[in-house]
């Protein structure tokens, strides 16, 4: 119990220390841009197939279970393109491309620095004068964050368009009266949010991902089982963040 | 003096890799550090650059005090240190020649190509990466990426390990010569009892956490400690 306490707050101290240290770099100023564009290239763009399939689907799904529920409760579906508007800007579009990064760009990012950690790349790069968190985790949390906000306003806008596609094509309604009901529901400090949201998740993902990777021992199994649990905590500190933002922004924000 | 370690001692857990070993190495000395896998050779040289803390005892390198060091004095003594680590340890994404120029200030081509004929490669592998060469050749490349910023003390983690007899032969002489030549400092952790014989000045047995032996090559040979006899053989 004692050592999975200490193991603990070493990791908590290590994860701020990580963060910090990554947010002093970003204050020297714009750097390692060609590093910043391949990051960008691998996470974002790269991510873009499976976040624009899975996002749709998720649109279309939303739409159904709303009608469903609402023709139920309410008997009418009139309702739909606010709600769904709604929950698609300040969950849905947000949390799903968070997660696929997670399972994509995190997991990538704690085998490749997990590799480094046991093949002593990183004992390497600290001997040549390299600081690693600045040469590993700066450019990954840079992109990560330009990357992670992009792909959430791509994903809010094509959940949206599924949403509205189903809503025309099995629910009648027109394509401006679905867009004037949503505007009624819908604010810009949704969309400010659902920002916030995705910057706060694309600062979290590299940060522990990497955490993870310079936690790594052993060989082949240390780095399947540091990915493992990077995966598994990101996840988890996702879903626990947005509860945690959810609830500040309908204190400070609605 | 180069090195110096007073009484240090370190532990993963329970288990004691060093108790409380003392021993120094005097500037262009080649000193080889011999013992059996997990009794501590690598965690020696780790902690010697402040790559891994000691649970207490003092390290000093050329008069600087290791276990102490801030950040920016342990980048002071960095400077003056090279390590070949037990992997090649370059980093996947640059080109050998990108590889052997990291640890350069001004990315000098010629003296990448110099460092790269040291170690019996040539040039014609500059813009290929890491993984596109082999085992053998990438070991050889960590070695050339050491010795390019042209450092004071060389630490090897078993430097030959996966190489051809013939490469290995070079890597020692080279090891030899940098001591005759340019008076440079060398730790080497091997299990190569027949390479220390011919080019060590001092060996270092470690066992279970202590010294069991540090003596010159002449004394080491007539020693009759069980381990050191059983290297011995194994070199004969």
């Amino acid at each position: 119990m004692k050592k999975q306490l200490f193991y603990f707050v070493t990791a908590v101290h290590d994860v701020f220390f990580i963060f910090g240290k990554t947010l002093l770099t970003c204050l020297k100023g714009p750097h390692r841009a060609k590093e910043i564009f391949h990051h960008i290239n691998q996470i974002g763009i790269g991510s873009l197939p499976v976040i624009l399939l899975s996002t749709a689907f998720a649109g279309f799904v939303i739409t159904g279970e709303i009608a469903f529920h609402m023709d139920e409760a309410l008997h009418t579906v009139e309702m739909i393109p606010g709600f769904s508007a709604q929950f698609i800007l300040r969950e849905i579009g947000v949390v799903i491309p968070a997660l696929l990064m997670v399972s994509k760009a995190g997991a990538a990012n704690t085998a490749e620095v997990g590799s480094m950690k046991v093949t002593e790349q990183i004992d390497a790069l600290r001997l040549l004068q390299i600081d690693p968190i600045e040469y590993l985790v700066y450019p990954r949390f840079v992109a990560s964050i330009v990357s992670l906000a992009c792909l959430t306003l791509i994903s809010i806008f094509v959940t949206l368009s599924c949403a509205t596609a189903i809503a025309v094509i099995r629910y009648h309604f027109t394509w401006l009266e679905y867009v004037n009901s949503l505007l009624v529901f819908v604010t810009p400090r949704d969309l400010i949010s659902a920002l916030l949201k995705g910057l706060v998740f694309g600062a979290v993902i590299p940060v522990i991902s990497c955490f993870y990777g310079f936690r790594c021992t052993g060989g082949a199994e240390g780095v399947g089982s540091a990915t493992t649990n990077s995966v598994v905590t990101s996840t988890i500190l996702i879903i626990l963040l947005d509860f945690v933002l959810t609830f500040a922004f309908s204190v400070l924000l609605y | 003096m180069a090195i110096s370690f007073k009484n240090v001692a370190k532990a993963f857990g329970q288990k004691k890799v060093l108790d409380g070993v003392s021993f120094s190495v005097e500037t262009g000395e080649v000193l080889f550090i011999l013992g059996k896998s997990g009794m501590g050779k690598s965690v020696t040289l780790k902690t010697t650059i402040g790559l891994m803390k000691p649970d207490r005892g003092e390290i000093y390198v050329h008069g600087e005090a290791v276990h102490t060091a801030s950040e920016h004095t342990l980048a002071q003594v960095r400077k003056k240190c090279g390590m070949v680590f037990q992997h090649p340890a370059l980093l996947d994404s640059l080109t050998i020649f990108e590889n052997v120029a990291f640890g350069l200030e001004t990315k000098n081509r010629e003296r990448v190509i110099e460092c790269l004929k040291l170690v019996h490669l040539d040039e014609s592998i500059l813009n290929r990466k890491p993984q596109e060469i082999s085992y053998g050749m990438q070991k050889r490349v960590s070695l050339a990426r050491t010795l390019a910023p042209g450092p004071q003390i060389l630490l090897f983690d078993e430097p030959t390990t996966g190489l051809d007899p013939i490469t290995t032969n070079a890597v020692n002489e080279l090891i030899a010569e940098l001591s005759d030549r340019l008076n440079v400092t060398s730790v080497v952790v091997s299990h190569d009892m027949g390479c220390a014989l011919r080019i060590a000045d001092r060996i270092l047995v470690l066992d279970q956490g202590n010294i069991l032996a540090l003596d010159t090559v002449d004394r080491i040979k007539s020693s009759s400690e069980p381990l050191i006899q059983d290297f011995l053989r194994e070199a004969l």
